[in-house]
């Protein structure tokens, strides 16, 4: 038979990192039954016996109408847990205690891990484990979770406990905060000291707190880590790149020496290599950004961040916490996305992604002056630049009006009440080995997307002569331009709208195929950074053929529609909501529809 | 006096905070703030959330929040 463990703790108490010293890789993640909330299980063996843990949602307390603390009281009032492990800050004894006594109402065999020795020691903390243990009648174990020499003492007590469970001898008097803290202060009562010194600010929250240098000092903290996470992706991104490079040819010339179908040869040879390619770089990008944010929250940066600004983001509906995911997303959605980790529950998450969409990624800041410069001057083309960064704000309110209400219920939207945890060291081990397992997991996902999506796109853009002009999507293109030119675009700018939200940099490629007819629009999309596009004949080209006004709204249409297909698998993975996903995607592909249209009749207005 | 209007570093003790906002209750309880818990004000800049620090732990609280908890000296 299966032994069931539950970990109980407050956010802070390193409740994932004795999750992830437990199991291991052998971590399954997931979601609660119809609900959002993400439920992560793992299991290990010791001595003979095997033992499931499952890590329920965090949060303060025990007593809200969260689904967090819905779920957590369902999953031990159900008995789902034959032991429940409560952890606590041993530095902050006092206030994480609060979660036991909400736990102790439920009447479950548990264990207390007072997790943090090692901060507490450092703040002259003594603590009676015993005492305390005669006083609640469960094992009370002093811990440090980063210290892997300690588990096999933890694991001896959980399969003792197994055996000869302990239930909790005392409780609060009546289930309020008043009481429960009385109970609380009983309990520590001669068995620690608690600090009653003033407390000083380090230096370093000195200067981190102060209005003006501290917001410019977060802001490049978050840059360098942006930067930082960049050097994680290379490796990632060159091994990927790999795959079509080297596997492109030779399969070409293998399979064609067989007769194979050209389709099936450009199926094996440039498609699925690229999608390889995508999927690595993506796992990579996430890898890096993963211990990026893992670093600098652990040792407790963006708690710090948030409180710096928290005001301003609290206007969309957000908390502080958001600034990481928005000022991620210049650099690249997916990575923004991902950094929406930080964020407490999950209508926060959702809403934050929302508005990471909104945020125009580098590949988008990398075409956009190219294109410009063809049609525009230098100083026109800064401020077109300018105009997107303002609209980027017009978007993120727009975004957040629309969608704040449904997404995040009035109790977490009216403001943070937020821990600044004391600067932590990082454990290393942990923070990689989680990456580790959310890289993969995007990897695997990524793979399975990006081909279902690629060969739907390859289907329609492939034509057997390499001309665009005998592919579905040009049928359909020239089909359906009566009704993109109400949008202000003719049907080889729609195409590359709709390109890219496969990947940026494919605009280029694709209007390179779409207009000069060198190349098939899939060599385009795919290999849009190898291909060297034939920049003079492409300007000529592009500027008799399209207006001023045409490329204008294209910019803006480009720039804000849905950010691209690994993005939007990204969203969907972190989010676990396909339904909202869809939503959002069908909300930004109609608004930039509508922007383009608004801006193509009102330019068409003033440049000819 | 609320605790929007305090001074830095400054001892108090919360009297009591606005029950209109029964999540507002629960959210300041789990994290250790109920009527008669001390607290030190760390620091309290304009246009930022006020600092406190209390049961061992330091605490951002925004100014919207903090206008609903009434405080006195100790």
């Amino acid at each position: 038979m299966n032994n069931r463990i539950a970990l109980l703790g407050q956010p802070n108490s390193g409740k994932s990192t004795v999750f992830n010293a437990l199991t291991g890789l052998r971590q399954h993640v997931g979601n609660w039954p119809g609900k959002t909330v993400e439920k992560k299980d793992g299991n290990y063996n010791w001595k003979d016996k095997s033992y499931t843990v499952t890590d329920l949602p965090g949060s303060y307390g025990l007593t809200g109408v969260s689904d967090e603390e819905t779920i957590t009281v369902d999953f031990i009032k159900n008995k789902n847990a034959d032991l429940t492990i409560v952890l606590v800050d041993a530095s902050q004894l006092e206030r994480s205690l609060y979660m036991l006594s909400d736990f102790a109402f439920l009447n479950s065999p548990a264990i207390l891990l007072l997790n943090m020795m090692d901060v507490a020691k450092l703040k002259n903390k003594e603590i009676d484990a015993d005492k305390l243990s005669k006083k609640l009648g469960i094992p009370v174990l002093p811990f440090v979770a980063a210290d892997g020499k300690q588990y096999d003492k933890l694991k001896d007590l959980i399969e003792r406990e197994l055996e000869k469970p302990h239930l909790l001898s005392t409780k609060p008097e009546k289930d309020n905060a008043k009481e429960k803290f009385a109970w609380i202060k009983g309990l520590l009562d001669g068995v620690t000291s608690s600090d009653v010194k003033d407390y000083q600010l380090s230096r370093f929250d000195r200067i981190i707190t102060r209005p003006v240098i501290g917001k410019i000092l977060t802001i490049l903290i978050i840059l360098l880590a942006f930067v930082v996470a960049m050097i994680f992706f290379i490796p990632f991104s060159i091994i990927g790149k790999c795959f079509p490079l080297l596997l492109g040819a030779p399969l070409t010339s293998l399979l064609s020496s067989f007769h194979v179908h050209s389709w099936l040869i450009s199926i094996f040879s440039m498609l699925l290599p690229n999608v390889l390619y995508f999927s690595i770089a993506m796992a990579g990008f996430v890898f890096g950004v993963n211990v990026v944010f893992g670093y600098l929250e652990e040792v407790g940066f963006i708690a710090r961040a948030a409180y710096q600004f928290d005001r301003l983001l609290s206007r969309l509906g957000l908390q502080g916490k958001a600034i990481c995911p928005i000022l991620m997303g210049f650099g690249c959605t997916i990575g923004g996305t991902s950094a929406t980790r930080v964020m407490d529950n999950w209508g926060q998450r959702m809403l934050a992604m929302a508005v990471v969409w909104a945020v125009p990624c580098s590949a988008i800041w990398a075409i956009i002056p190219v294109i410009g410069s063809v049609f525009f001057s230098s100083g026109a083309v800064l401020l077109i630049c300018i105009a997107i960064l303002l609209y980027v704000f017009f978007m993120m309110w727009f975004v957040s009006k629309v969608f704040a209400k449904k997404l995040v219920n009035e109790n977490s939207q009216s403001g943070m009440i937020m821990e600044l945890p004391p600067y932590h060291k990082a454990h290393w081990k942990h923070i990689m080995k989680e990456s580790s397992l959310k890289g993969f997991d995007i990897f695997k996902r990524a793979f399975r997307t990006v081909t279902i999506i690629s060969l739907i796109f390859w289907a329609l853009s492939y034509s057997p002569s390499g001309n665009v002009e005998n592919s579905i999507l040009y049928k359909v293109g020239m089909a359906i331009e009566p009704v993109t030119r109400i949008f202000g675009l003719g049907w080889q700018t729609f195409l590359a709208f709709l390109s890219a939200a496969f990947a940026k940099e494919a605009v280029l490629g694709v209007l390179n195929a779409a207009f000069v007819g060198q190349g098939s629009l899939l060599d385009a999309t795919f290999n849009s950074k190898v291909i060297a596009v034939d920049s003079t004949a492409l300007v000529t080209i592009l500027r008799s053929a399209i207006s001023p006004a045409e490329a204008l709204a294209f910019m803006f249409a480009c720039t804000f529609n849905i950010p691209c297909v690994m993005a939007l698998g990204t969203t969907y993975k972190e989010s676990h909501s396909l339904k909202w996903t869809l939503i959002i995607s069908l909300f930004y592909v109609l608004s930039a529809l509508i922007l383009s249209s608004i801006i193509f009749h009102v330019a068409s207005l003033f440049l000819h | 006096m609320k605790l929007k209007e305090t001074d830095a570093n400054v001892n108090l003790v919360i009297k009591k905070i606005d029950s209109e906002d029964g999540n507002l209750v629960k959210r300041l309880s789990s994290i250790g703030l109920i009527e008669g818990t001390e607290i030190q004000v760390v620091k309290n800049d304009k246009k930022m959330p006020v600092l406190i620090y209390s049961r061992e732990t330091l605490l951002a609280l925004n100014k919207k929040d903090a206008e609903k908890i009434e405080v006195e000296e100790v």
